[in-house]
C-alpha cells in the first residue's frame, strides 16, 4: 500500500464525510437511486482527480455539489441550462410572491400554527420535493435540506442570488400547496365546508 | 397656552396616520411578510434582521404566519438527517478511489 499523502489526508477529512450529503443531493436531482449512486461515485472520483484545484478549508460541500450537478446536467444533455430560467419566476420580486394566496391564508382559521406539517410523513415530503420542477427543487433541496446560504446556492446553480431567492420562495410555496392538499386528503387538516383543498393558488389576494 | 394644545392635537393626528405606530421594527406588515423566508434563513443584514425579527415576533397579525412558516421549514429539514448513502455505495467509492491511487490515512493509522 502506498503512503498516504497530505492530499489524501485532506481528501479524507474534507470530502469523504460528505458522501451522505452528495448522495442525498444526487437522489433529489435524478430521482433515481441507481442514477444517484452512479452520480455520487463519479462525483467523488472526479473530486479526487481534481483535488489540487480545491482550496482546503473552503466549502467542500459546495464544490462537491457543483461537480455532482454538472455531471447530472451533462448526462441530461441539458445544453441550454443557463437559459433555462423560468422567466416569470426569475424576475419576480419576493414581495410579489408573498402577496399571493398562501397555504397559511387558507388554514389560518383552522390550524394557525401549522400543526399539520408535523403530521405529514417524511416520504410524502420527499415525494412532493421530487415533483417540484427542477429549478425549484434544486433551490429547496440546497437550502432546506442541506442548509446552504443563498450565495453558495447561487454559485452551485450558476444564477444570481435574486434568482435563487425567487426559485426558493416559489418552490416552498408550491411544496406547501402540495403537502397541504395531501394533508387535506388524509384528513390531517380539515377542509372548509366548501372543500377548498385547491383554494390556494397563484392568484393574488 | 393654546398653540401648545394645538401642536399636541396635530401630533396625535400625525401619529395616528403614521404607519410606524402599527409597524413594529419600523417596517410595515407587507415588508415583514415578504422578508420572512430571508429572516428564517438568516440571510438579512444585522440591522434588517433585527427590525424584521422585532416586527414578526411582536406583530399580532404577522406572528402566527411566522410560527406557521417556521413549522413548515422544520418539517422539511428533518427529513434530510435520515437519508444516508448505502454502505455498498460507500465501499464501491472507496474501491474506485484506491484504484486512482488514494491511500486511506485512516487505514494506515490503524
Amino acid at each position: 500500500m502506498s503512503t498516504p499523502t497530505i492530499r489524501d489526508r485532506s481528501f479524507e477529512e474534507e470530502a469523504l464525510p460528505l458522501m451522505d450529503a452528495v448522495y442525498r443531493f444526487a437522489l433529489r436531482l435524478s430521482k433515481s437511486p441507481d442514477r444517484a449512486q452512479d452520480l455520487t461515485q463519479d462525483t467523488f472520483l472526479r473530486a479526487y482527480q481534481n483535488w489540487e484545484k480545491y482550496t482546503p478549508g473552503t466549502q467542500a460541500k459546495s464544490w462537491l455539489f457543483t461537480i455532482c450537478r454538472n455531471l447530472f446536467l451533462r448526462r441530461e444533455e441539458r445544453k441550454k441550462r443557463h437559459d433555462e430560467i423560468v422567466t416569470d419566476v426569475a424576475d419576480k420580486d419576493p414581495r410579489q410572491i408573498s402577496r399571493e394566496a398562501t397555504v397559511f391564508m387558507a388554514v389560518r382559521d383552522r390550524d394557525p400554527e401549522g400543526e399539520f406539517w408535523r403530521q405529514v410523513v417524511d416520504d410524502e415530503v420527499l415525494a412532493a420535493i421530487d415533483e417540484l420542477p427542477a429549478e425549484f427543487r434544486e433551490a429547496v433541496v440546497l437550502s432546506d435540506l442541506e442548509d446552504m446560504s443563498y450565495q453558495e446556492i447561487s454559485e452551485i446553480m450558476e444564477v444570481p442570488v435574486g434568482t435563487v431567492k425567487s426559485r426558493l420562495f416559489r418552490g416552498r410555496r408550491i411544496l406547501q400547496k402540495q403537502l397541504y392538499e395531501y394533508a387535506a386528503e388524509q384528513g390531517i387538516v380539515p377542509t372548509r365546508a366548501s372543500g377548498d383543498a385547491t383554494g390556494v393558488g397563484g392568484e393574488s389576494e | 397656552m393654546k398653540w401648545v394644545e394645538e401642536l399636541r392635537r396635530l401630533l396625535r393626528k400625525v401619529r395616528q396616520e403614521e404607519p410606524t405606530e402599527c409597524a413594529p421594527g419600523g417596517i410595515p406588515c407587507e415588508e415583514a411578510t415578504a422578508r420572512t423566508f430571508e429572516w428564517l434563513d438568516g440571510e438579512l443584514d444585522p440591522e434588517m434582521e433585527e427590525r424584521v425579527g422585532r416586527h414578526l415576533e411582536t406583530c399580532a397579525r404577522c406572528y402566527p404566519m411566522l410560527v406557521f412558516e417556521r413549522s413548515f421549514r422544520e418539517a422539511v429539514a428533518r427529513i434530510a438527517r435520515d437519508e444516508k448513502a448505502p454502505d455498498e455505495l460507500k465501499d464501491r467509492i472507496m474501491e474506485s478511489l484506491k484504484e486512482e491511487g488514494y491511500s486511506s490515512p485512516g487505514a494506515s493509522r490503524e
